[in-house]
């Protein structure tokens, strides 16, 4: 996993707020970053009502964020504006902070007996030269923002006409080889139905998300046929045969038979259920699954045998997997990486055994220290630990921001704390 | 442990469904006992029958539900018998149940606080009414036979009454200034802590909600004012309050405006003028003085209550300690010895005339017994039981503070008992009846030449003799416990009995003196509710439930289980739906009431680590049936039983590395409960036998059982899966790692931790190799357990057993060489022997007996010994012979009579395991 260094996904500074009332609102996810390489399963931990969820469904576009970006394959898709307007608010607001200053500066120094014409000359100047700074400002973010707004709404447009002009320069390149009328037709057949397929393709599609709850995910109307292969229909294709086989295949990939296929969710075990859900999201061919406590409703034999399943397809697939879950003992199991929030923000990333080893933001350890274990010995000794932010952290004078304490070990701290941690790590 | 008495006792315990398609046994006959003080930790699958099994200790077993037999023994009752009125008592006030899906628990229409109030307001009243009749009950029973004991003179009597008397008097007195003391004392602790977080909060600068905190503070710490608690410096802390309030309190106009603020929809700050320095300055002088007022010692109020009561005169002024000795002296001297020693007069009475009457009982039950024990005519049961149930009653000592289950419950269970004796006769008549009819109107069908769409319904008879039996052994249980209590009376210790009486008698009085306000009741739901860690309990106690999230509803629903201080509290997977920290909050939250209030609990869950985390013991349940009991340790350290293993091995750990071990297939349909081992389908390990009898209680210590038949002494010698014996190994090295660290010398704990590691990799290479036997050596036991079968009788096959497991070591040898040939194939060839009797009927035929039996004796020559030469000389014999080879040349001493049948099912038994290691080997 190491030794590929593509980066499928990647977070800039997303923020999701939710308005809550006037004047204020609810911070779920706050400034979060963090990239995700291909072939890598990347696990989010936290306790609930911490933004894993929001994170998840934030990347997937089921909410419009406030304010970031979202990387896919290179591609922006999701951005948020909230950051530009505040930033031309606060250039605004600086630059009538200024301008009011100077004037008061001018005034004064014509009281006090200065040449009134050359002060003004001098301080129009810097008034000028504010304004100006404003307005550049201004500009920049205005721009950014009409850029963001459209990249947030028309990213799947982008792409589609991306793939179609792919489409059709190949088409065109094959058209030219051949020379056999009735072949050339028949490639231009062939192509129109891509085309037209390819016209609604999404990126958005290359990213599937696998819920918690296996009951109340399906619908208990469709059978499981329907449920899996809705998203191809929805997609465009119209041929039932290859629908059908797809079907099979992927039923059949995920420990389950065909036929099943024409059953209805409600025949089915819990595990079972949580198969199809797992059945629908693989169908369409994801590059990157968002995998949103997809255990944490199960018993814990049926949970070893949907982690293993999702083992194996990451492994048979090529799977990326963002594994957002609160039991930490999968979550070490399963992820190579993993990020910790506490209440909206990312306050460690690290890789999983790393993270274990050398737990060092306190609320980690804490989290860490809460993990019931099959030991009666270690529990009856086991102390929690209790995270108090208040306590833990001094942020009056300095900040904190997300700093690299070691290789690839993040955490969220200040300049004291991360001198502390390197020298606790180092001992 | 084994000195706790016994909370709850289930026996037997039968439960079904009524469903369309037939009836559905959730639980079969599971037993066990739930002691005082105690965790006991239900695990198994969905459907394994954890769910109705506290459902049926609770009485909510859904409509369908068949109670088929049993008992659950509580307090002197059979749960599984008493009206729905009596239950109505028991539930939610002395047992509480915790349940999984906090959505449907809650009530959506009512706000979250009338809710946690309701219980403990309706129940409050209940358990004073039933405290003050408990306790007068008792007290004039007590005074009953203490008059009898002085042979009823009347100044004893007198005397007698006014002892009692003067003892529910002064009780009352004692109570309430114990609560009054209580409540002070609380409320000044509390307001400690308040101030120290409110200290806290003003040095880290973080303002908000401080305000608010330093009001509740301040009323705590006015309710803090008692004779022991704040006394001499009460008009100091008086001045400092009051002051405190002017401070805090926010001016009219501060008032207006931030409200103006809030309307307009202003981002801007909402003024505060405190001056938080000044309030931390005058709370830090509060502070030391409710400090100095909590580290007073605690008076005894038994005494001071008497004296208070009897003495006329106040208090005399003296230091705590000085005053609780001196009327501890006033109390014994004028009244509690004379007390005591009456009392236990009178309890030697009551229970020397018990034993008496238990020796009567004897002798009717052994005159009424025979009546059970061949057929019996209506109304000679009817006498017979009336007799019976009378002298047991007879028997029972009224003063003894612990009722005892079976006295109590042998009225009910005797007639249920009978009853359902005649009514199995009734039924089984009717059944006859019905079935003769209808093979009749078939038979009929059938001969005019008609095909009918439908089938005779077999007969459902009741077993009548069985019913029989059961009363027998409900009198003989009675007998053997009126036996063994007539045995104690000698060595009974009865100033200790006074003692409990006298305890008994206070804790009854204080149930009377406990009253339940709503605004008490309020108190203590906001308190709860902070204690399961939701914050703001006053914003949140006027929300109703859909405002809250999963986590913060179950901690609600906890909160109402907690409320009503049970005896017995269910704990239906409480925390499944939350996550890690909110989870050890919750456990560390129940067992902390566990300890405080000596509180059962029955939890029940599939985590394995909540289990380490609060079992004390734990029964692991398979299909309706307990599999496996014992200690968290036994479980944890020493697992027994496939299912424990495969449960253990499929959750992943903190070190887990390797493919899980998930349990193939699903859990058995319950409405054609599997004829053998419920589990061996799903089992890798299962026998041949697995799949035939079901297996016993096999007992590995006083606190460990298991039901598998890997523990019979025939059965070949299996080591868990390596995953979880490294686990042990790993989680006894970190155990002994620790205590080294405690020792102060550091090179020993080194040397030790060396020691450690060495033994868990002896652990490690010992679990390689021994893996692969159950094909080959079931035959063995295959043998063993038919003989058994055969002479229908197991103590007199001791001798048989003894060869079959020479014969079982010797091949176990021999495939412990084998090992390496075949050690790739190895764990294929130990796949579900389901899988095995397929394959093996579809293709062994001679050829690929053969071929094993070459392939065996091939590897058996280089032992060299006697199962070498046998093997080689029957090398030509055909099939079945060679199957049944090691079992019947290692045993020349077998008779002859038994030889064909178990050659038969030996042949069956190896058949399907040599097929495969066969296939292995190819």
């Amino acid at each position: 996993m190491e030794n590929n260094d593509e980066t499928l996904l990647k977070v800039e500074h997303l923020c999701q707020y939710f308005p809550m009332g006037p004047g204020y609102d609810l911070k779920a996810v706050d400034d979060v970053n963090f990239e995700i390489k291909k072939g890598e399963v990347f696990g989010l931990v936290g306790e609930s009502g911490c933004g894993k969820t929001t994170t998840g469904r934030s990347i997937i576009k089921l909410y419009d964020i406030t304010s970031g970006n979202v990387y896919f394959k290179g591609q922006r898709i999701c951005a948020g504006v909230r950051s530009y307007k505040s930033a031309i608010k606060a250039a605004r607001e600086e630059c009538k902070a200024t301008v009011a200053e100077l004037k008061k500066n001018s005034r004064a120094e014509i009281d006090g007996g200065a040449d009134e014409a050359e002060v003004k000359t001098k301080y129009d100047a810097l008034i000028a030269e504010s304004r100006d700074k404003c307005a550049r400002i201004v500009a920049e973010n205005t721009a950014a923002m009409a850029s963001a707004k459209h990249d947030h709404k028309y990213c799947d447009k982008d792409y589609a006409s991306g793939v179609v002009a792919q489409l059709i320069a190949e088409r065109d390149a094959e058209l030219a080889d051949c020379d056999d009328e009735e072949e050339r037709e028949k490639i231009a057949r062939e192509y129109k139905s891509k085309i037209r397929i390819a016209k609604n393709e999404r990126i958005v599609n290359s990213i599937q998300m696998i819920f918690q709850d296996p009951i109340a995910s399906l619908n208990p109307r469709m059978t499981v046929r329907d449920i899996i292969s809705e998203g191809l229909v929805i997609k465009g294709i119209r041929d039932k045969k290859y629908i059908d086989e797809k079907v099979y295949a992927i039923l059949e990939k995920v420990g389950l038979v065909r036929e099943h296929a024409d059953r209805y969710p409600h025949e089915f075990s819990g595990g079972q259920r949580q198969r199809i859900g797992i059945a629908r999201s693989v169908i369409m061919e994801p590059e990157l699954i968002i995998a949103d406590e997809p255990v944490s409703a199960l018993d814990v034999s049926v949970q070893a045998q949907v982690i293993n399943l999702l083992n194996e397809l990451k492994e048979r697939l090529g799977l990326t997997i963002l594994f957002i879950a609160h039991d930490l003992s999968v979550v070490k199991y399963f992820s190579d990486r993993i990020g910790v929030m506490y209440f909206g923000k990312m306050v460690e990333l690290a890789p999983s055994d790393e993270l274990f080893e050398h737990p060092l933001h306190p609320y980690t350890r804490s989290l860490l220290s809460a993990i019931p274990l099959p030991d009666p010995e270690y529990e009856k000794n086991r102390k929690r630990f209790v995270y108090n932010p208040l306590a833990e952290h001094d942020y009056s004078t300095d900040l904190p921001t997300m700093r690299e304490v070691s290789p690839g070990h993040f955490i969220y701290c200040n300049q004291a704390e991360f001198d502390k941690y390197k020298a606790e790590l180092d001992k | 442990m084994e000195t706790k008495e016994t909370k709850l006792a289930v026996r037997n315990l039968k439960i079904s469904f009524r469903t369309d398609s037939g009836k559905v046994q959730a639980v079969r006959e599971i037993n066990f006992d739930l002691k005082k003080g105690e965790t006991l930790a239900i695990v198994g699958e969905s459907g394994s029958g954890k769910s109705v099994t506290s459902r049926a200790i609770l009485g909510i077993l859904a409509n369908n539900a068949l109670k088929e037999g049993g008992e659950i023994l509580y307090d002197g009752q059979d749960l599984m018998k008493i009206s729905e009125e009596e239950f109505c008592k028991i539930r939610g006030d002395k047992i509480a149940m915790i349940f999984q899906d906090p959505l449907s628990s809650l009530n959506p229409i009512m706000r979250v606080g009338k809710q946690m109030t309701e219980a403990m307001l309706i129940k409050g009243r209940l358990s004073q009414r039933r405290s003050r009749k408990d306790f007068n009950s008792m007290l004039s029973r007590l005074n009953g036979c203490m008059d009898s004991a002085r042979g009823k003179t009347p100044e004893a009597c007198a005397k007698n009454k006014e002892l009692c008397k003067n003892f529910d008097t002064f009780e009352r007195k004692h109570l309430e200034l114990e609560i009054a003391y209580l409540d002070a004392r609380e409320n000044c602790t509390e307001a400690i802590s308040d101030i120290e977080d409110i200290l806290f909060r003003i040095e880290k600068n973080a303002f908000d909600g401080v305000v608010r905190d330093v009001k509740t503070a301040i009323k705590r710490a006015e309710k803090s004012r008692n004779d022991f608690v704040v006394k001499d410096r009460a008009e100091e802390l008086a001045g400092l309050l009051f002051t405190l309030k002017k401070l805090v309190q926010t001016p009219v106009v501060t008032k207006i405006t931030n409200t103006a603020k809030l309307l307009l929809r202003r981002n801007s700050k909402i003024v505060d003028n405190t001056d938080y320095a000044e309030v931390a300055k005058t709370l830090a002088s509060v502070k030391a003085i409710l400090d100095e007022a909590a580290s007073f010692d605690e008076p005894n109020f038994f005494s001071i209550g008497y004296y208070l009561t009897f003495s006329g005169q106040p208090l005399p002024d003296m230091p705590v300690k000085e005053l609780n000795e001196y009327l501890h002296k006033y109390l014994d001297d004028n009244f509690m010895l004379e007390f005591i020693k009456v009392a236990k007069e009178g309890i030697i009475y009551s229970a020397k005339n018990a034993t008496e009457r238990k020796k009567a009982a004897l002798a009717v039950i052994e005159r009424e017994i025979g009546v059970f024990k061949s057929e019996f005519e209506r109304a000679d049961a009817k006498a017979a039981a009336r007799a019976l149930i009378a002298a047991v009653e007879d028997g029972i000592d009224r003063l003894e503070t612990v009722k005892d289950n079976i006295a109590y419950t042998f009225r009910t269970s005797l007639r249920s008992a009978i009853h359902g004796y005649y009514d199995g006769i009734a039924r089984n008549a009717k059944e006859e009846k019905r079935y003769a009819k209808q093979t009749a109107s078939y038979n009929k069908k059938v001969e005019s030449g008609k095909t009918p769409e439908w089938k005779v319904i077999d007969k459902d008879l009741v077993d009548v003799e069985g019913a029989r039996g059961g009363i027998v052994n409900l009198i003989e249980r009675i007998k053997a416990k009126y036996e063994r209590d007539i045995e104690k009376f000698a060595d009974t210790d009865f100033d200790a009995r006074a003692v409990d009486m006298i305890d008994y008698l206070k804790l009854k009085a204080s149930g009377v003196a406990h009253k339940m306000t709503r605004a008490m009741a309020k108190a203590r739901a906001l308190k709860l509710l902070e204690e399961v860690g939701i914050p703001e309990p006053r914003k949140r106690y006027r929300q109703y439930p859909f405002e809250f999230s999963g986590g913060m509803r179950q901690r609600i629903v906890i909160a109402i289980a907690l409320a009503v201080n049970p005896d017995i509290l269910i704990c239906d997977e409480p925390t499944t739906a939350l996550d890690v920290t909110i989870q050890s909050q919750i456990l560390e939250l129940i067992n902390k009431v566990k300890e405080e209030r000596q509180l059962s609990v029955i939890f029940i869950t599939h985590d394995l680590g909540v289990v380490a985390n609060m079992a004390d013991r734990v029964a692991v349940m398979y299909a309706g049936k307990i599999v496996e009991i014992g200690t968290a340790h036994d479980i944890f350290y020493s697992p027994a039983h496939p299912y424990t293993w495969a449960l253990l091995s499929s959750m992943p750990d903190l070190d887990t590395k390797e493919k899980l071990e998930a349990i193939p297939g699903t859990p058995p349909n319950m409405i054609y409960p599997p004829k053998g081992d419920a589990f061996a389908e799903r089992n890798k390990y299962a026998m041949q036998i697995d799949f035939e009898r079901q297996p016993p209680m096999f007992k590995i210590s006083d606190t460990h059982s298991a039901a598998t038949w890997l523990l019979h002494p025939n059965a070949p010698k299996i080591d868990p899966p390596k995953i979880i014996t490294d686990r042990i190994a790993r989680m006894t090295r970190a155990t002994e790692l620790a205590k080294n660290a405690e020792s102060v010398n550091s090179e020993a704990s080194v040397e030790a931790a060396e020691a450690v590691e060495k033994h868990a990799e002896a652990v490690k290479s010992a679990s390689g190799e021994t893996v692969e036997e159950p094909n080959v050596i079931l035959e063995d036991l295959k043998r063993g357990i038919v003989d058994d079968t055969v002479n229908g009788d197991t103590v007199s096959t001791d001798e048989t057993l003894a060869t079959t497991d020479e014969t079982a070591k010797d091949t176990k040898k021999s495939t412990a060489r084998k090992a390496p040939a075949k050690s790739a194939s190895a764990t294929k060839s130990t796949k579900t022997t389901a899988a095995k009797t397929t394959a093996a009927k579809s293709t062994t035929t001679k050829t690929t007996a053969t071929k094993t039996t070459t392939a065996k004796s091939s590897a058996a020559k280089k032992p060299a010994g006697s199962t070498a030469k046998t093997t080689t000389a029957k090398k030509t014999t055909t099939a079945k012979t060679a199957a049944d080879k090691p079992a019947a040349a290692k045993k020349p001493a077998a008779t002859a009579a038994k030889k064909p049948t178990a050659k038969k099912t030996t042949a069956k038994a190896t058949e399907p395991a040599d097929g495969k290691t066969d296939g292995g080997n190819e």
